[in-house]
């Protein structure tokens, strides 16, 4: 039988049966060489990408006959979090308990000043137990305020200027991610301001909420993101309705409850799921998804019992000793991507080509359905181990990877062919609805918008009120570019193009998406 | 019925620039003056129907009736010959609303909206539709209402829409008696009348003034204007405007646009005599 290649993000010598095999030693081989050689690629890049290589020469989980299909044809796809899974993919762990009890195993302290408070979670920063890099670095307004006035309020700031750029040096990545809001505060304050100065590109989520975030700090936040395309506005209502107040917003815009944790996330390409159902709509929503639906969701449980039951990962484990991480909060995602490809298969002819997604009313509305199909299908496929969300997989709206060629992330309308402002908002907002493990909508606005934030607040006020979840506020102009779900600065893609190697591991990333959808650097900014 | 009818020449859905917040601009055909730099001269003069630029239209989207122009949006493609080619530079392409109507248009982007504002040409000639839709927009909704008026019409034309109207935007062309006129056509007087009238009913947002080669643009200009307000009420916000030569007609067009470093030395000016908040466009 002929060898048969999987699709990127897999590397050459992957087998999902066997693992390594004889005749891919060679291809592995010549993987770790690259590796070694590579000068694009600082010493850490070079040791995870070896660690990945490692894990990528075992089988992966047993999964049914279709499943495999369906990673092999690139349908489904797990993100190259490798062979065997040994770590969830992220986790909220609760630093607050660092704070106040201390660590044992960490050898901390309870924090008594703002010096002991940031050094605290620099060091459990340094030990995170997902993925290398702290994806999530806690609601930092909480959880340093009850120490902002252990200090003078010019050394205040300077700790925490201190603590942002060692945020940054420490875990150079556009997926660090930290939250702010909703109730203004000192140290959420001074935390723009720092942010504002430094420009980094550590990812930041305000959870705005109307009532109780005050105007002047909403106001802010704005004029910051116009500025460093940071922080993402989060409607806090409706993500608190699904969640409870204890959710946190992680790496790209990724929700899971606080001590929860992710652990994998498995994502659905909606343009090749469309293709599976020919030229029928309604084929693809009552047929296709479901029976993708049983796959998709024992590809996410055979990763999960993968982490719980082979490597155990639960045990001996100093984050569920100590209480910071809670078992009964994880969950997984189920990623979907490409709605607006897999919509315009079925809307656009050559008799209606401007039939489609974010252009048309049928194909927003079939877009609509798409969406709440597959929550019905993950409803119907419940997957015991995600116990942070009731048993079933947490929804979520994923962003694309480097080796996305013709698919556009989440479920957004294509970079360049945003609609008027109100109706690109009306057009994605009932796509967020029951998408509540992450999504987001991206905004650009030209610079006019720099003197009337209020303007912008409106904006974003009428799109929460719409359904809208979570923006991206930017300026189309601006040094920092939302990528996809995190952040790259324009001086990083030029310095990717000229083959330099970047502090920052997500650059390297996000150039890559970038020259595949160049778009993302054209998208249409809102005159006002 | 005898609602009055509104003659609008376009609506702009978002704006940053029309007064506080995100808001709606409705830009109303007609205008008093006759600005010498005026930049959308398209808004002065109504259409009398004369059919002219029907024969002109390459889409045919334009039909003449007994006494006005069909305009065909959906085939238009906004080329301008009808402009160009009208005899009083105006443009076939308005439409007639009912405070109603227009109300049922904005209502539709309430949620993205701090408010509405009606701009033009010149909103002040339409003060009975205007109070009537006002009225409608208050009654029916958490949304402002602003106009942003040359003030020419004096204080008694405002009057009946006073208890709908939150704020004015007045556009003091020219702080001189003598050059107001020669920019504008008109005499200052009842412009002044205006403001005042406005600022003691304190719905003054803003005034705002283009600064223009010639006329606005020396430092006694500026500090004629700014003591002029001063002494109105030193919290009137003064908020100055470009010129650009971009899209203006006739020899405004050679006029140069004013360089940031002499807009920055005109805002320190009105800041000089007395102004708290003066500010200027990018």
């Amino acid at each position: 039988m002929e060898k048969r290649r999987l699709p990127e993000p897999f590397m050459e010598f992957e087998d999902l049966r066997q693992g390594l095999t004889a005749e891919m030693v060679t291809p592995f081989k010549q993987h770790v060489s690259d590796l070694l050689h590579a000068h694009d690629l600082i010493y850490e890049q070079k040791r995870d990408a070896l660690a990945a290589a490692a894990v990528g020469s075992l089988p992966y989980p047993p999964i049914s006959a279709a499943a495999r299909e369906l990673l092999q044809s690139g349908v489904l796809c797990v993100l190259g979090e490798g062979a065997a899974p040994y770590h969830p993919r992220y986790v909220a762990p609760d630093y607050a308990r660092i704070l106040h009890e201390g660590s044992p195993f960490l050898e901390l302290k309870p924090a008594q000043t703002l010096f002991d408070a940031t050094t605290s979670l620099l060091t459990a920063y340094k030990y995170f137990p997902a993925g290398g890099l702290p994806v999530f670095i806690g609601r930092l307004d909480e959880l340093l305020e009850p120490y902002i006035d252990t200090v003078s309020p010019e050394t205040a700031r300077q700790v925490l200027k201190s603590f942002w750029l060692l945020v940054d040096r420490l875990n150079p990545s556009g997926f660090v991610h930290a939250d702010l809001g909703p109730a203004a505060s000192k140290t959420g304050a001074l935390l723009l301001d720092v942010d504002r100065e430094l420009g980094t590109i550590t990812n930041l989520t305000l959870r705005y909420d109307p009532q109780h975030t005050p105007q002047e700090f909403a106001l802010q936040a704005i004029s910051n993101a116009l500025g460093v395309t940071k922080p993402y506005f989060l409607n806090h209502p409706a993500m608190a309705a699904d969640w409870g107040e204890d959710y946190v917003i992680a790496s790209c815009y990724n929700a899971l409850p606080l001590k929860g944790g992710i652990y994998t996330l498995v994502r659905l390409n909606l343009k090749r799921a469309a293709e599976m159902a020919d030229d029928d709509p309604e084929r693809f929503l009552d047929e296709t998804l479901p029976e993708i639906g049983k796959n998709w969701t024992e590809v996410i449980a055979s990763r999960a019992r993968y982490i719980i039951e082979d490597v155990r990962w639960f045990e001996d484990n100093f984050w569920i000793e100590e209480g910071l991480l809670d078992k009964h909060k994880f969950s997984a995602y189920a990623g979907v991507f490409g709605l607006a490809e897999a919509v315009n298969h079925f809307t656009r002819t050559d008799a209606h080509p401007e039939a489609s997604y974010g252009h048309d009313k049928a194909a927003n509305r079939l877009a609509e359905r798409i969406t709440t199909r597959i929550h019905e299908v993950l409803e119907d496929n419940p997957v015991a181990s995600c116990e942070g969300t009731d048993g079933k997989a947490c929804y979520h709206a994923q962003v694309g990877i480097t080796s996305d060629l013709d698919t556009t992330p989440a479920t957004r309308v294509p970079s360049g062919e945003e609609p008027e402002l109100y109706e690109h908002i009306l057009t994605e907002a009932p796509t967020h609805k029951w998408i509540n493990g992450g999504i987001s909508t991206i905004l650009e606005f030209d610079q006019t918008a720099a003197q009337n934030p209020a303007a912008v607040l409106d904006i974003i006020q009428g799109a929460f009120k719409a359904g809208i979840r979570n923006l991206s506020i930017g300026s189309a102009n601006s040094e920092f570019v939302r990528v996809t779900g995190y952040l790259i600065r324009r001086a990083d893609l030029e310095a990717h193009k000229a083959e330099k190697a970047l502090r920052y591991s997500s650059a390297a990333l996000g150039s890559g998406v970038m020259e595949n959808h160049p778009n993302h650097l054209h998208r249409i900014p809102r005159k006002v | 019925m005898n609602d009055p009818l509104g003659l609008v020449n376009h609506i702009l859905n978002k704006s940053f620039v029309d007064g506080p917040g995100n808001r709606a601009v409705i830009f109303m055909q007609g205008c008093n003056f006759r600005c010498l730099y005026c930049h959308n001269p398209y808004t002065i003069q109504y259409c009398n129907a004369c059919g002219l630029c029907v024969e002109t239209c390459p889409q045919h989207a334009l039909t003449l009736g007994k006494d006005k122009i069909f305009w065909n949006e959906d085939i238009c493609l906004e080329c301008d010959e009808c402009i160009r080619t009208c005899p009083s530079s105006s443009s076939p392409r308005t439409h007639s609303y009912t405070p109603e109507a227009l109300w049922e248009q904005i209502s539709h982007i309430g949620p993205f909206i701090t408010g509405v504002s009606v701009s033009g040409g010149e909103p002040s000639l339409q003060v009975a539709f205007l109070a009537q839709f006002f009225q409608l927009v208050k009654e029916n909704s958490t949304l402002t209402t602003l106009i942003e008026t040359n003030g020419f019409a004096g204080p008694q034309a405002y009057t009946a829409m006073l208890p709908w109207l939150d704020m004015a935007m007045l556009d003091l062309k020219c702080s001189h008696p003598r050059k107001h006129e020669k920019l504008t056509g008109q005499p200052l007087d009842s412009v002044l009348e205006s403001m005042r009238f406005f600022a003691a009913q304190g719905k003054l947002q803003q005034v705002q003034q283009v600064i223009v080669p010639g006329f606005t643009d020396s430092v006694e200009d500026m500090q004629r204007t700014a003591k002029l307000l001063a002494g109105v009420d030193p919290e009137i916000r003064l908020r100055l405007l470009r010129f650009r030569p971009h899209g203006a007609n006739g020899p405004s067009a050679e006029w140069q646009s004013p360089t940031d470093e002499h807009m920055d030395t005109l805002v320190e000016t009105a800041r000089g005599c007395g102004l708290k908040e003066v500010e200027r466009s990018l």
